[in-house]
């Protein structure tokens, strides 16, 4: 759905911070994407190699760390892993958790360049 | 060849935050509630605006920007009730950000605005990202979906604060099962505020546009 302006956005992430280093070329970037953000790997990982051509970071990998969604339950007062499907319901004791501590996750975590 | 490992650390929404950081202290400058609504395609948004538009006209001034990947048929039909209205072609891109929000407005006056709603592109996904400034973020979900509409996409309802139960009118009809719904609304946002209406015979109409009505009010008040 939107994996190619997430790409995009990715990519001026990349541009910005290597510009910075004076950078000139990236070999890999590595991200850290959520499960409720709605991102589909395969397709982020087709638009990275499309945003990303002919650009500092053309033929770079882009490494995908999926991170599962985790509320915090007011009932347990701990964090828990909800089942997929079942909305944000704490697994242990069925309550209902607002808050989600994991899980929206578009963040650009570090880039590999050549030494 | 050798590598090394830069940090980078940065939050790919930053960007659109910082703009509708923008946008949302505008619109507290103006006093204009903003309402951002979001849906799956043909849950009824934009004829529950029309039916807004038409009700609200009068007694505020009422503005919509209206966003669509391609035509500017919604756009037309809510033109017709009076208010000013824009329509934002997204073309590729499967919702709104608060850059188009932006430049929308830089091309467009419509004068002040008591209230200003953004129909978001019919996704239940994309648009949930992306915050466009605005105040209240109201979720449509149509009696004809499926109750568990809200487990599927739970960051949609996690994130609005308002979920608007439309075509209530047919609900008998189509076996629709309230309890069922609202038990998938509160598992994946145990305090939303429910509405269930219908724009086309009324029902439920006077809830959401005292809602409104009382939202605006004070908006309007703390801009003072």
């Amino acid at each position: 759905m939107h994996e190619l302006s997430v790409a995009l956005t990715l990519l001026d992430g990349v541009s910005e911070a290597a510009l910075r280093d004076g950078i000139e070329r990236v070999t890999a970037v590595h991200v850290r994407i959520g499960a409720l953000s709605g991102i589909a790997r395969d397709a982020l990982l087709f638009s990275w190699d499309m945003a990303s051509a002919e650009s500092i970071a053309a033929g770079s990998e882009l490494r995908i760390e999926d991170v599962p969604v985790a509320v915090f339950c007011e009932r347990c007062k701990r964090e828990r892993s909800p089942a997929p499907g079942t909305g944000l319901l704490c697994p242990v004791c069925g309550a209902a958790s607002p808050t989600i501590v994991r899980g929206r996750e578009l963040q650009i975590v570090a880039m590999e360049v050549p030494a | 060849m050798k590598l090394r490992v830069v940090e980078i650390q940065a939050n790919i929404m930053r960007k659109n935050d910082a703009l509708a950081a923008a946008l949302r202290a505008r619109f507290a400058k103006s006093g204009t509630l903003v309402v951002n609504l979001l849906s799956s395609p043909g849950s009824g948004k934009t004829t529950l605006l029309e039916e807004t538009l038409r009700r609200l006209a009068g007694r505020y001034r009422i503005g919509a920007l209206v966003g669509d990947q391609a035509t500017e048929n919604d756009a037309l039909r809510l033109a017709r009730s009076g208010a000013p209205v824009r329509q934002i072609t997204t073309a590729a891109e499967c919702r709104l950000d608060a850059d188009m929000i932006g430049k929308a407005l830089a091309e467009w006056n419509p004068g002040p605005l008591d209230a200003l709603f953004i129909e978001n592109v019919g996704n239940l996904i994309c648009p949930a990202e992306y915050d466009l400034g605005e105040d209240l973020r109201a979720v449509l979900f149509s009696v004809t979906e499926g109750e568990d509409k809200p487990l599927k996409y739970p960051l949609a309802f996690n994130t609005s604060q308002l979920a608007l139960i439309t075509k209530i009118d047919i609900a008998q009809a189509v076996g629709f099962d309230r309890q069922a719904a609202e038990r998938s609304l509160r598992a994946v946002h145990p305090s939303i505020e429910i509405v269930e209406l219908s724009a086309r015979n009324g029902q439920g109409m006077d809830t959401w546009l005292e809602l409104l009505a009382r939202r605006i009010e004070s908006k309007s008040l703390a801009a003072v």
